[in-house]
């Protein structure tokens, strides 16, 4: 299994820049996901990894060996796209088998292979059908098919969900999590929602405007984001933005924003105190509040209060804007009555507010 | 108002529909019945709507292609036999040229992107808009005095692709347009090459469009006159250039030139049966989310 080097790369359509200078290197078995928003350059860097689109300036290494000039077929990659792009003229089976019939595999071993990849993925039954003749579902299931027949060293994977409804998507997403442990290979994965990365990703790289915003690891990206863009697209809901002033007192560094002040945890103030006085905005993640009176609660007004089970999500105004507030609740919580609430002080992100980037 | 039931609205319609069939079957009926005719039948004032069929004229028509001899002929014109077989070698070969030729020009109008394409797109439409008559001139005196290959059927042939080609592109154009390009895209990820993506994945998909490309073309250079007419000599004659020669002064033969009418026009519709199954919609359905 090849590690992946992205060098400087570039990517540019006449005098607009797509991607403007990135650098990235995936490691051997890592299952990667770029994720951002539509139009941040992510499926164009897929795709430039792939060898479909042409690059305008950098390398892109495998194993060492630069392949900028190298066609798709030669890269050893397999690819699903976001929608499917079977062949209409081609049953399930000829679908699957394509790539080793062109390689010229023996018979029975592309028998066998298919055979064992239908099996994988439950479409043992379907094998003889067109894929017209297929669920929405069922055709996602092929287009992987096709890619894990070929074993190829790296999958790529072209927002591969996107199509399908919310139930589907959560249980194909469980089965890809499931698979991708099961086979042991890199995986490249890009989609524009953050649970699917977060789900999937051994390692996240966040993308906005073909720029890297932040490389890491789930739980990296949610504890601690790097810049604003970063806290505000991972996490669900969107993490809470205030603005607010840097303080000390008594030897403890403050938040303090209109009809709050919060205090930060002691770990925080080598890094803060410097910035003493200063404007910034923070961020509070909506489950880092939770209901209780205690020392530094603050009493909020539910705008709106919406009931989803084990959650209520409610709305609220801090800071003279609106925040979401989202807590564990065994009964719908009434909407109009103010309640108070602790803010854990681990969850206060503090970002500069002119450069964005976490301080 | 109440809705009137279509069937009862259209009493009317056949008069006219009966009208219709008599006019387009009448003259294939006429031909079928005077090729089954003696000549004897035919001319004489006394022939009636009934007689006794014969293949006669047929057997005339085919002698030279004949496993026997009929004994009623006693020379065996081989002019209508050859041109038969002229008629099917310059038909299929200019078709099969055309559509191999035409499919790759469209889709590298369609796919690569270079330099003026839309104008070569438009262009070799326009071609289209040239009629035969104009051409006829200049394509004889190049044919004959430049290439030297007038009275041949590799002529006739060569004419017939470039005078096909135009629409023939124009048409599976619009047919390649329509193959996602992602169907490409996964066929170049799974290894295969350009020559590969094109026959083996959108070849397939426009395969409607070929066909109807396919009946354009053979029809056309089944039926064309004025250029074999202009291109041929007596061994390269085609089928219609011969009915045309064989009205001559010294009288007409009217139950062989039925027959070869007849069987002029067994081809078409035997090649047109069989590649209009071909013409299926929804080729492409299934292949991409849509």
């Amino acid at each position: 299994m090849p590690k992946i080097e992205l060098i400087n790369l570039q990517k540019s359509y006449g005098a607009v820049s797509i991607i403007d200078g990135l650098d990235l290197t995936m490691e051997d078995g890592e299952f990667t996901v770029f994720v951002g928003p539509s139009g941040c350059g992510k499926s164009t860097t897929l795709r430039m990894i792939a060898g479909l689109e042409a690059i305008s300036g950098g390398e892109i290494r495998i194993d060492g060996r630069v392949v900028n000039r190298l066609e798709p077929k030669d890269r050893d990659l397999a690819l699903v796209f976001q929608d499917y792009a079977l062949y209409p003229h081609m049953n399930v089976a000829k679908n699957m088998s394509f790539a080793l019939r062109l390689a010229r595999y023996e018979k029975s071993k592309i028998n066998s292979r298919v055979n064992e990849v239908a099996e994988m993925l439950g479409l043992t039954e379907y094998l003889n059908r067109k894929p017209a003749e297929l669920s929405g579902g069922q055709r996602q299931r092929v287009a992987m098919g096709r890619a894990l027949v070929r074993d190829a060293s790296t999958f790529l994977f072209d927002e591969p969900l996107s199509n399908l409804d919310a139930k589907l998507r959560a249980q194909m997403r469980a089965e890809l999590a499931l698979m991708s442990r099961r086979i042991q290979k890199n995986m490249i994965y890009v989609t524009h929602d953050q649970v699917e990365a977060m789900t999937l990703g051994d390692r996240i790289v966040v993308m906005k405007s073909g720029k890297i915003m932040q490389v890491g690891s789930p739980e990296e990206l949610y504890r601690s984001p790097a810049n604003l863009f970063v806290a505000g697209f991972i996490g669900s809901p969107t993490m809470n933005f205030l603005k607010a002033e840097l303080s000390e007192e008594g030897g403890q560094i403050f938040v303090t924003g209109r009809g709050f002040s919060l205090p930060l945890p002691a770990k925080c103030k080598p890094r803060l105190s410097s910035h003493n006085g200063r404007t910034v905005m923070i961020g509070l993640r909506p489950s880092s509040f939770s209901v209780g009176e205690g020392e530094g609660s603050i009493e909020l007004p539910i705008i709106l209060s919406e009931y989803i089970g084990a959650q209520s999500v409610l709305l609220s105004e801090m800071g003279g804007q609106k925040i979401t507030i989202e807590v564990s609740s065994e009964a719908p919580i009434p909407s109009g009555a103010p309640m108070n609430f602790v803010v854990e002080s681990e969850g206060i992100h503090v970002f500069d507010s002119d450069t964005e980037k976490a301080l | 108002m109440p809705q009137l039931n279509p069937r009862q609205n259209n009493i009317a319609i056949y008069p006219l529909m009966f009208i219709l069939v008599i006019m387009s079957a009448g003259p294939i009926v006429l031909m079928l019945m005077t090729s089954l005719r003696l000549n004897v039948d035919i001319t004489s004032p006394t022939a009636s709507f009934f007689f006794t069929p014969t293949i006669r004229n047929y057997e005339t028509t085919l002698c030279g292609v004949l496993w026997y001899k009929p004994e009623h002929v006693d020379y065996c014109n081989p002019m209508f036999g050859r041109a038969l077989v002229n008629s099917l070698i310059v038909a299929i070969t200019s078709t099969v040229l055309t559509l191999v030729i035409g499919c790759m020009a469209a889709y590298s109008l369609v796919r690569f992107k270079f330099f003026g394409r839309d104008v070569v797109s438009m262009t070799t439409l326009m071609m289209r808009m040239v009629p035969p008559a104009v051409l006829l001139v200049p394509v004889f005196g190049i044919w004959t005095f430049q290439f030297g290959i007038s009275g041949t059927t590799g002529g006739i042939i060569l004419i017939y692709t470039a005078m096909n080609l135009p629409f023939v592109i124009w048409i599976l154009q619009s047919f390649i347009v329509q193959v996602p390009i992602q169907l490409e895209e996964a066929a170049r990820m799974d290894g295969a090459g350009p020559f590969r993506v094109f026959f083996l994945v959108v070849l397939p998909l426009i395969k409607p469009g070929l066909a109807a490309a396919a009946i354009f073309t053979f029809r056309i250079a089944w039926n064309e006159f004025l250029l074999a007419n202009a291109l041929s000599d007596r061994n390269s004659r085609t089928v219609p250039v011969t009915i045309v020669n064989s009205l001559s002064d010294l009288g007409i033969d009217w139950g062989v030139l039925m027959a070869t009418g007849m069987l002029l026009a067994i081809p078409p519709i035997l090649f047109t049966f069989f590649a209009a199954r071909q013409i299926i919609t929804g080729m492409t359905a299934g292949a991409v989310k849509g």
